[in-house]
């Protein structure tokens, strides 16, 4: 075994690592060599893979090119898959190109000059059927998401069930069929709830009246009244011979005051024990009556008597067509509820957990930006286009993006979107998009504008219940939706439909009604609907309107008003019968009570203020009697001294 | 990962020998300013370039980064009132108007308030780390290893023919 004390040495070796650079070289030919050879296929099954988990269907690339020394991004021949019939696209895009400045990127911002999106297709068919990912297994626990968007649904789903749960529309068919509802209401019978109240009421009315009637009987009688009388008249009032007569007089009369003053004050504390029992009294009335009004309507909805008013036809006829805009209106304003910051919604931090950025996670990023430099990200101009082909089902398309921007007030512009064209193989034309995004103000403003002049519809459903089915074979239509959100809460929206030429078709259970009703419609030519939602978020309330309301109103009148008046009045007869006697005995009863407290409290009151009139009265008469008694002997006195004086004097 | 094992075992190796202290304490505070920068801005990628192109112990320097990572963690909110009030400093408003307006700088991330506060505390702590690291890796060889290595176990470890042939491995390959 060899011993050795020698530590290991270290070799003495140059300052620069020259032995490194032949592997660096290596290493950067390989990334140069993939990056020209396989990046471009890997960024674009990326993309392809990333596009189906996103939106739950097949995206297809034809082809994608990069250039790093142009920055620039190409393409080609977009494909996504219509997750509801998969063997077309929702929509195709011919080619996607842009290019970003170098300039600007050496400087840390984006900045592409102009993005070219060309031949947009929708709804073109696909060689093969695309792949469609299968739905997830419903999770037994809600998530976050569920949790919305069950919301939001919720939500639309009372809005639909507030609408229809009068079916006005099968209601007026039987109306028009059967012709006469009365020989139902012959036999009228239901157990009102406003009937079985007024009894409890009738009830609680005789126990108060017999109450009060025990508490009239305690006030201060006629009886009593006199003996305070008699009792002030025996007081003497005048003709003092000694002071102490007067003080014993005024004990007197105090004394009386108090006794009076008692009797006055039970009184007035029974007159406000009786105006708060009336007062709850008429509040339990009020709210009787409120319960005859609901009975009768549940009774007219009981017999189907429909209201002939424009509003409730409007919707029974255009809510299954407005359903899935109202169904995403709600969406988007339970979306906008979640997540919109607490600052536009005037919700406190404590009304949810919010996560908010910390200085001390992110810092803040300052931005010395002067005229005419590159704001952190700006797309100059998006230019979109495609032409119509007689065998596809490209639309002809002309539109531009401008300024889509990380600071428009370095831009100096606002970002504004204009896509007009149309689609003659879809029978579209007139198609407007106009949309203006502006930042620079204080409360930035949203304007939008979307249009078509002109569209095909054919086969669409209006109506369609038991009773009757509404809709249209054919008819041209025209859409218009504007409106603008300001500072990100105030909503403005109105969106405006007209059909013309329109055939339409209407089956219902009854051939009576069935003529009626084409007799009516034939006169409607054509149908105006509107629809607009006013207010800041969240809460805005959405109003639909139509033309069309108010014609089938005028319409129904003619055929059905008589019969829906006269089931109106029975119903109100039979209501009166039910409970309008009670209803009439119970107002007389309390008014009597009424009438009958106030007559005793006031003649009481009355009796009471004669006495202590007079009491006053006799006070001020002692009073004037005492002074007047110290003046003459005064006088006497001062006379007396005089006459002294003079017989001193000798006069 | 091997790679990186084997410069943090070059790291101990070196440490406990007697040479090399200058690459030692370069390595060791140029991996306090990776530390103290975000990963993906220039001075990170100025700092590897130093470390990667000359002879800095590279075991030094990453373990050294992974430390002061958590140093400057705790440092953030400090750093970012130390780079809020120099950002927002109206003197140095036109220099860096004028740095945010040029090519590459930006890529430094300056004009973020924690970046800036962490650069410049790494920056001035940088000659500092330098002058330190060499002291404590003096003083640690003084003290420590040579303790060390005048136990008896040590003692009687080096006479052992594991570790000749280790001595006479690292003789010859290194």
């Amino acid at each position: 075994m060899t011993t050795s004390n020698a530590t290991p040495k270290i070799k003495t070796q140059s300052f620069v690592r020259w032995n490194a650079l032949i592997p660096f070289l290596c290493l950067c030919i390989l990334v140069t060599l993939y990056f020209h050879f396989l990046f471009d296929g890997q960024l674009r099954r990326t993309i392809e893979w990333t596009g189906y988990k996103a939106l739950g269907a097949e995206v297809n690339i034809a082809s994608l090119k990069t250039s790093f020394f142009d920055a620039s991004i190409q393409i080609e021949g977009i494909e996504l898959t219509d997750a509801e019939m998969p063997a077309q696209n929702s929509i195709k895009i011919g080619s996607i190109r842009f290019g970003m400045l170098w300039d600007a990127f050496l400087r840390l911002k984006f900045v592409i000059n102009e993005a070219a999106m060309e031949q947009i297709e929708f709804g073109s068919p696909r060689k093969h059927p695309g792949k469609v990912a299968p739905l997830p297994p419903t999770s037994q626990e809600p998530g976050m998401l569920s949790t919305v968007g069950e919301k939001f649904k919720n939500e639309a789903q009372k809005e639909i069930e507030s609408r229809y749960e009068d079916n006005i529309l099968g209601d007026i068919i039987n109306l028009l069929g059967s012709g006469d509802k009365n020989t139902a209401l012959q036999n009228l019978t239901a157990t009102l709830p406003s009937k079985a109240m007024i009894e409890k009421f009738q009830k609680n009315l005789d126990e108060k009246q017999k109450n009060w009637n025990l508490q009239l009987k305690s006030l201060p009688q006629g009886q009593e009244i006199q003996a305070l009388s008699d009792r002030l008249n025996k007081i003497q009032s005048k003709d003092f011979k000694t002071p102490q007569e007067l003080a014993t007089a005024l004990q007197q009369l105090q004394s009386l005051f108090q006794d009076a003053d008692n009797k006055y004050k039970k009184i007035e504390s029974l007159k406000t024990d009786f105006d708060k029992d009336l007062k709850f009294l008429q509040t339990e009335y009020q709210q009787i009556e409120k319960q005859v009004k609901i009975d009768t309507g549940d009774l007219e909805k009981r017999f189907k008597i429909p209201k002939l008013d424009a509003k409730s036809l409007t919707l029974a006829i255009f809510n299954r067509y407005l359903a899935p805009y109202r169904a995403k209106f709600f969406k988007y304003q339970t979306l906008a509820k979640k997540y919109l910051p607490p600052k536009f919604l005037h919700k406190t931090e404590s009304d949810e957990n919010t996560i908010q950025a910390h200085p001390r996670e992110k810092g803040i990023t300052y931005e010395f930006s002067r005229k005419n430099s590159y704001p952190m990200f700006w797309v100059k101009r998006i230019s979109i286009s495609s032409k119509a082909l007689p065998e596809g089902n490209y639309g002809n398309l002309k539109g531009e993006v401008t300024n889509i921007t990380s600071n428009q007030v370095l831009v100096g512009q606002p970002t504004k979107a204009h896509i007009a064209g149309d689609f003659p193989s879809k029978g579209i034309s007139g198609f407007l998009l106009d949309l203006s995004l502006d930042n620079r103000p204080i409360e930035s403003l949203i304007q939008y504008l979307f249009k078509i002049d002109s569209y095909d519809i054919t086969g669409k459903v209006l109506v369609n219940s038991e009773e009757v089915n509404i809709g249209f074979n054919k008819a041209q239509g025209s859409m218009k939706l504007d409106g603008s959100l300001t500072g990100f809460k105030k909503l403005v929206v109105a969106f405006d439909n007209q059909f013309k030429k329109i055939d339409y078709s209407i089956a219902t259970n009854n051939e009576n009604a069935t003529q009626i009703l084409k007799s009516i419609f034939n006169g409607i030519p054509s149908i105006h609907l509107m629809a607009s939602a006013q207010g800041e978020f969240p809460n805005i309330p959405l109003s639909v309107e139509s033309s069309l309301g108010t014609d089938l109103q005028k319409g129904f009148q003619k055929e059905i008003q008589a019969k829906i008046s006269e089931a109106q009045k029975k119903i109100q007869i039979y209501i009166d019968q039910e409970i309008g006697k009670q209803k009439a005995q119970v107002d007389g009863q309390l008014d009597k009570l009424k009438l009958t407290i106030q007559n005793e409290v006031n003649k009481a009151q009355g009796q009471l203020d004669e006495q202590k009139k007079k009491a006053e009265s006799k006070v001020n008469i002692a009073k004037k009697d005492s002074e007047n008694q110290g003046r003459k002997k005064l006088e006497i006195e001062g006379k007396k001294a005089l006459d002294d004086l003079k017989k001193q004097l000798g006069f | 990962m091997s790679l990186l094992l084997k410069q943090i075992f070059n790291f101990l190796k070196l440490l406990n020998s007697e040479t090399e202290t200058t690459p030692l304490a370069y390595g060791l505070a140029l991996g306090l300013i990776l530390g103290f920068a975000p990963f993906f801005s220039l001075q990170t990628f100025l700092v590897l370039m130093i470390v990667f192109v000359f002879r800095v112990q590279l075991g030094a320097a990453f373990l050294s980064a992974f430390f002061f990572k958590l140093v400057a963690f705790l440092f953030d909110y400090p750093a970012h009132l130390l780079g809020k009030s120099i950002l927002e400093a109206e003197p140095l408003r036109p220099a860096f108007t004028e740095l945010y307006n040029l090519p590459i700088v930006p890529m430094t991330r300056f004009n973020n308030s924690i970046v800036m506060g962490s650069m410049v505390v790494s920056f001035f702590l940088y000659p500092v780390a330098v002058f330190g690291f060499r002291k404590l890796i003096e003083a640690y060889r003084k003290t420590i290893v040579s303790r060390f290595k005048n136990t008896k176990f040590w003692k009687a470890f080096t006479a052992t023919k594991v570790y000749n042939w280790y001595a006479k491995y690292t003789e010859l390959y290194g």
